[in-house]
């Protein structure tokens, strides 16, 4: 699966860059977060309560943080699994400044297998979306 | 009209009586696994892979085990230390246990089994169970499989993932090559995967003896008995020491269910271990994600023809994709048409260059149709554009190259002996049901128009009553000639009746029937032989290989009961009115030759008014059984094991009568395309069959409408799709789309009549039927409809994303 996007923060370049790989911010942001512990520098274990259409489920996973060039991109690694399936992905985010707001792009490719994949593949998209547009809202709060 | 179950005056056979097991089924009074209550019965919940193609590194199943009422965790280590691999119909050195040992190979694979006090346990620990897995590179293209040197190996020991491949030559093609005036060429060609959804899944209970040693399997297993040895090896005891038993009622099967056996061997396991007996019924997910499937198959055909539309000859290459494993019976599904390869045409040149692959996909097995249904699709796509690069008419080129009506027996390039028909005049009775001519009047107005409309055209010869022989194309004529070798071939089927002390019939037949109404067929059969009502015979349906009299042939498959199940039932019956004369003729007083039976009774020809009634016939033969005739057994009970002369085994050409009778299936379809939104819409639907005597037209036309709905559901809607790294997509019915009454179109259906010479009523099997033709006639008509715009159909299932997919390509072209 694909994923790619674009989402604007009003706020200056370095400021969502702080707050994007602050770990406290990232465990209250992330979708179903129950826990995020950073076990090496840029390397975390999370705990993740997710639901997509009928398939709910607890994931454990691994996030790494690669190629940091601050405030401009940075490449993150995601791989977790649980009961319902797993999930490996990786993602470039590269942050823009729009005037006094930032924009930030996102685009990656994720494998989700497992019991997600073969019976909640045509709510993937669309759940995906709106747990990364949940993420950054819940971010933008925090900024602000 | 249907009949009352009282009369006996006029002939059963032939007539559409009401089902007689329906009462039962539509009350839900059905007997069937899920039904069977043994004490201290627990319950099985299966872990599955997630993956493709992985590496097991480690399972910890220690907070599984922990968890009450679980009785104990079986994985892959304890089934090798208890089961031997699978036998194999090949010789590459697979090793197939029914739970992934060491490495999973496709995505729903069993990894573990926990037992538990009941099923939620069960479940519940599954989710406990820690599996460590190393992700692999995957390959799911039978093509790619075999033909790219980067695709994944997935047995180590194959050293490649070419599972079986033969390359069969009929006649000379060469020749015919040499004297074609024009190759004609279908391009590659993809058959999708698809199976059946029967309304009941899998389901095993098993129980073990320590003390004999000995398995009990309950299961919903339809045959072929084979399996029966197979699991006897696998499991490393004698067939003395393995029962199966069948209950009365089976929820559908259309041959998915003859692949539950590495069930009922995991369960045989589990029973073994934990020392309790084990039930599991397979769920929805699981059956769509892990049960059984046709193949899909990627093929190229050519055919060699002359300018006037004779076909020459034809070559066939062709990739069969059976999955991670190869299972028994595959590589069937490559061989099972081995004598119809050609079809029903008359072509005497004929090479089939043949892989069975294996990928990253879940297992294949018999599915209704078998093996014909990937034939067809490539022989009728090929006949098309025959007659497209003739400018002939598609219906045309068919009569042309058809077998005539006087050649039958006819003896096929490949060996089959094609017992009867007249296929001339079934394609003709399609045409004229279709009104053909008027179709395409109505096609041209329909494209003036705008709209795209087509047109297709498709016939398949049916065959029924498979002799096992046919699986051993796959070894070579030298492997099958080494010293020791025992040769396969038969297709028996068992039939018993007995008449009772108050002169009512009990029959048994080992066609383990599903649904198909075999209980309303052997009354019908028996209270014609035996001059009795329908309700007075009584039809045994359950299956158990202690008390039975069976061999390893028996079973529901390749559509046999009409042919063979009818055969032996019949035979038996007319056995045991035999024996019911010999008693009648000295009371009264004439030969048993001057006597028959009606209405119950035995009488005299000639003179019916001078009878005797056959409950005190079967008084004599129970009651007073010294007094018999001399030379009579006591009892009035026969059974027959009938089987076909023409089982033979393959010859050193690879020619084998791989079938014992054939049907033959023409059909005529109109379809409408809807170009904004792609979707195909059926408008006509003709279908002509011929099964030789009809013995219940109800049945039959039952049969034919689901075999018909089967197939087009492959060609429209089902597809159990993965997605590029080996996830299933489809395990649930809102993605695997199994058409409802909503879908099914009218079908039209007609019969031509031409009885076997090989089976005892001259009946032939039905229940594949249009399974086998209905993608054919769909892509045909399709490819007709699009033609126009100079679109090719060369795969299925046309879905409307695809079908809008190639507007919208041919559009951007400027064609459209």
């Amino acid at each position: 699966m694909k994923l790619e996007g674009k989402y604007t923060f009003k706020a200056a370049r370095q400021k969502v860059w702080d707050v994007l790989l602050d770990q406290k911010v990232l465990a209250s942001c992330l979708p179903g977060c129950e826990r995020l512990e950073e076990v090496a520098p840029d390397q975390f274990e999370a705990r993740l309560k997710i639901g997509v259409a009928s398939v709910k489920g607890t994931y454990d996973g691994k996030v790494r943080i690669l190629e940091k060039h601050p405030i401009s991109s940075y490449r993150m690694e995601v791989e977790g699994s649980g009961a319902p399936g797993f999930v490996k992905g990786e993602a470039t985010i590269s942050l823009e400044d729009k005037g006094d707001k930032t924009d930030i792009l996102y685009s990656g490719e994720a494998q989700i297998g497992g019991l997600v994949a073969s019976i909640g593949q045509r709510m993937l998209g669309g759940v995906t979306k709106l747990m990364v547009n949940q993420f950054f809202k819940a971010m933008e709060k925090k900024i602000q | 009209m249907a009949a009352t179950t009282t009369e006996t005056a006029q002939r059963w056979v032939g007539r559409s009586v009401k089902r007689v097991e329906d009462p039962r089924l539509l009350t839900g009074r059905g007997t069937y696994v899920d039904d069977l209550h043994l004490a201290n019965l627990h319950q099985a919940a299966i872990l599955r892979s997630p993956h493709a193609h992985a590496r097991i590194r480690g399972i910890d199943a220690s907070k599984a085990e922990a968890l009450p009422g679980v009785v104990g965790v079986v994985r892959g280590k304890q089934v090798a230390e208890l089961s031997e691999a699978f036998p194999l119909g090949v010789a590459a050195p697979v090793r197939y246990y029914s739970c992934a040992v060491g490495k999973v190979l496709f995505v729903g694979e069993p990894v573990a089994v926990v037992v538990a006090k009941d099923r939620y346990t069960a479940e519940d620990a599954c989710d406990l169970i820690e599996v460590d897995y190393e992700p692999l590179p995957c390959v799911l293209d039978p093509e790619k499989a075999v033909e790219d040197p980067t695709a994944p190996i997935l047995h180590e020991n194959v050293g490649s993932n070419v599972a079986n491949h033969r390359v069969l030559h009929y006649g000379d093609t060469d020749k015919a090559w040499a004297e074609a005036d024009l190759i004609v060429k279908t391009g590659r060609l993809v058959f999708p995967k698809y199976g059946s959804t029967p309304v009941e899944g899998y389901a095993a209970a098993a129980q073990w003896d320590p003390l004999n040693q000995a398995y009990t399997i309950w299961s919903n297993f339809h045959g072929p008995f084979i399996m029966h040895p197979v699991m006897c090896r696998a499991l490393g005891v004698t067939e003395d020491r393995l029962r199966f038993i069948v209950p009365p009622d089976i929820g559908g099967g259309f041959g998915i269910k003859s692949s539950v056996y590495p069930y009922m061997t995991l369960m045989a396991i589990c029973a073994r271990v934990t020392g309790l007996p084990v039930k599991w019924i397979e769920d929805r997910r699981e059956h769509l994600v892990a049960s059984s499937s046709g193949t899909d198959r990627v093929s190229y055909l050519e055919a060699a023809v002359k300018k006037d539309g004779t076909i020459l000859g034809v070559r066939m290459k062709i990739y069969d994709n059976c999955g991670g494993y190869i299972r028994t019976p595959e590589p069937a599904c490559l061989y099972r048409a081995t004598g119809n390869y050609s079809g029903a045409y008359l072509f005497q040149n004929l090479k089939m260059d043949q892989y069975a692959v294996m990928t990253n996909k879940s297992l294949t097995g018999p599915n209704r149709g078998y093996g014909c249904q990937q034939l067809y699709f490539g022989l009728e796509r090929l006949v098309d554009q025959v007659a497209y690069d003739l400018g002939m008419d598609v219906a045309e080129v068919r009569l042309k190259n058809l077998i005539p009506a006087g050649a039958f027996p006819y003896t096929t390039p490949s060996g089959g002996i094609y017992d009867s028909g007249d296929y001339s005049k079934s394609v003709r009775l399609a045409l004229d049901m279709a009104k053909y001519d008027e179709l395409r009047k109505r096609q041209t107005a329909a494209r003036a128009s705008g709209k795209l409309y087509g047109i297709g055209v498709a016939t398949a010869v049916d065959p029924s009553v498979t002799n096992m022989a046919y699986i051993t194309v796959a070894w070579t004529p030298e492997e099958r000639a080494r010293k020791g070798y025992l040769p396969k071939a038969g297709s028996s089927e068992t039939g018993s009746v007995r008449i009772d002390p108050s002169g009512k019939a009990f029959c048994m037949v080992n066609t383990t029937p599903e649904g198909q109404g075999h209980e309303t067929a052997v009354s019908q059969i028996v209270a014609d032989e035996l001059g009795m009502a329908i309700g007075d015979v009584h039809v045994i349906t359950e299956f158990d290989t202690f008390t039975r009299t069976w061999s390893i042939t028996s079973g529901s498959y390749s559509s046999r009961f009409a042919s063979v199940g009818a055969s032996a039932v019949a035979t038996a019956a007319r056995r045991v009115k035999e024996k019911v004369l010999k008693i009648a003729a000295p009371m009264l007083e004439v030969n048993p030759q001057d006597l028959d039976v009606r209405d119950s009774k035995v009488f005299v020809k000639g003179s019916p008014e001078r009878s005797v009634p056959i409950r005190r016939i079967a008084g004599q033969a129970h009651w007073s059984a010294t007094l018999l005739p001399e030379g009579l057994e006591p009892g009035l009970q026969a059974t027959c094991m009938f089987n076909f002369p023409n089982a033979k085994p393959p010859d050193e050409k690879d020619r084998v009568d791989s079938s014992q009778t054939y049907g033959f299936i023409a059909e005529v379809m109109g379809v409408e395309i809807d170009p904004a939104t792609g979707e195909v819409r059926i408008d006509k639907y003709v279908t002509v069959h011929d099964v030789g005597t009809l013995i219940n037209p109800m049945i039959v036309e039952g049969q034919v409408m689901g075999g018909a709905l089967h197939g087009v559901a492959g060609a429209l809607y089902e597809e159990m799709a993965y997605d590029e790294s080996g996830q299933f997509l489809a395990a649930s019915f809102m993605d695997y789309l199994c058409p409802t009454a909503m879908e099914a179109p009218p079908i039209e259906i007609g019969h031509v009549v031409s009885p076997s010479p090989f089976t005892v009523l001259g009946s032939k099997g039905c229940g594949e039927s249009s399974t086998m033709t209905a993608p054919a006639v769909v892509a045909n008509a399709i490819a007709d409809a699009l033609r126009p715009l100079n679109i090719a159909v060369r795969e299925l299932p046309m879905t409307p994303n695809k079908v809008w997919k190639l507007l919208q390509e041919q559009k951007a072209k400027g064609v459209a």
